[in-house]
């Protein structure tokens, strides 16, 4: 009697965000379960993928997540390095490899970085801020870390959909912005809702005494978006499209400050 | 007597014009600018083939009235702010091939 011993056959989980998705090939089980969990509703068992990387998991242990993030292209490659992680990806073909640790963390900054670049040459962006839909329009709130994007979040009325209470997806869409939900959660530690809606509104976060909204410039406005706009690649071509971007953004989008008490009446002003 | 001094706006830098104002940011360190009319008109006269000198006495002096000397005052330091972030490039001779292409607007 012969035993043939076969090597496991990677298997695809797709990892769907903005309404693109992401296939990630790899023969080890607890991988995928990992993806599942922590991108639960995100996930596809199958569907076409706008992007393919095959996943070598392996150990870093020697490095950390803390060492400098790096991002460049280079012969027709873009290239994503940190501690945790290597990835490299062609976007003539559409396909990569990553090799990290068994992380959720290097794999959730590998799916943002490559996000951010995707979406920057469609005039969209990842942002620092929470966002929902009400009434069928989606409201973003955005601010820095301490601003209150977990706090608006939890204070959001039962008829509102969270999409997020950390990183917002903001993609382009004819003359109007969408928001998407994503499963890159803050303090909340929740994923949000699969679900999109056009951008009515973008608030920056203040805490104060009262609530209240107010006018900003329009160059101030800008000025605040582009700080909360995530970008990692050291490329004047890609920054450029992400600062026009910016612009457009704030042409089409009406962009105020909300200056909020932590209670539920701040929803009251919203919409 | 002084030397004349050349201004190119950097290829490093993303603009666009906002209004009246001219708003910046370097590619290289997302060092932010938002220009005032003023500052704006002489960076857009930033060609690194015209004199510093007179983009001063024809663009700024004649739209907007000011007095040459402070006029000119204003614009060295604006000049020597831009420059020390990358923003604008200055030489003593004629710069070729540094306009930026990545203006827009």
């Amino acid at each position: 009697m012969t035993t043939t011993c076969c090597p496991p056959v990677p298997e695809t989980v797709s990892v769907e965000i903005g309404g693109m998705a992401i296939a990630l090939r790899t023969p080890d089980p607890s991988f995928h379960r990992l993806i599942e969990n922590r991108y639960e509703g995100f996930v596809r068992a199958s569907s076409k993928s706008y992007l393919e990387f095959e996943v070598d998991l392996c150990d870093l242990s020697d490095s950390s997540p803390d060492d400098d993030l790096e991002v460049k292209f280079d012969a027709g490659e873009w290239l994503l390095k940190r501690g945790d992680f290597r990835a490299r990806w062609n976007p003539e073909t559409s396909r990569g490899r990553i090799r990290q640790s068994c992380s959720p963390y290097a794999i959730d900054c590998v799916l943002r970085i490559v996000h951010t670049l995707i979406l920057a040459r469609r005039g969209g962006f990842l942002v620092h801020a929470a966002s929902a839909i009400r009434g069928g329009k989606a409201f973003l709130f955005s601010g820095l870390s301490g601003a209150g994007k977990t706090t608006i979040s939890r204070l959001a009325p039962p008829d509102a959909t969270l999409l997020t209470d950390e990183i917002s997806y903001v993609q382009r869409e004819g003359n109007r912005y969408v928001a998407y939900g994503t499963p890159f959660a803050g303090e909340l530690a929740r994923v949000g809702e699969n679900q999109s809606a056009p951008i009515s509104a973008l608030f920056l976060l203040e805490q104060g005494l009262q609530n209240r909204i107010e006018p900003v410039s329009t160059t101030e406005a800008i000025q605040r978006l582009l700080r909360n706009i995530l970008f990692f690649a050291d490329d004047p071509e890609l920054v450029n499209l992400v600062f026009q971007a910016a612009c457009e953004f704030a042409s089409l989008v009406p962009i105020h400050r909300l200056v909020f008490v932590p209670d539920q009446r701040v929803w009251e002003i919203i919409g | 007597m002084m030397a004349e001094k050349y201004i190119a706006r950097s290829k490093a830098i993303a603009a666009r014009l906002v209004g009246s104002e001219m708003m910046v940011m370097s590619a290289v360190d997302s060092t932010f600018f938002t220009l005032n009319e003023v500052a704006s008109a002489i960076w857009q006269a930033a060609d690194g083939r015209t004199p510093l000198s007179e983009i001063v006495a024809g663009k700024v002096c004649k739209q907007f009235d000011v007095d040459p000397e402070q006029a000119q005052r204003g614009a060295d330091r604006f000049v020597d702010e831009l420059s020390q972030h990358g923003i604008l490039l200055v030489s003593d001779q004629p710069l070729t091939g540094t306009d930026s292409s990545l203006e827009r607007r």
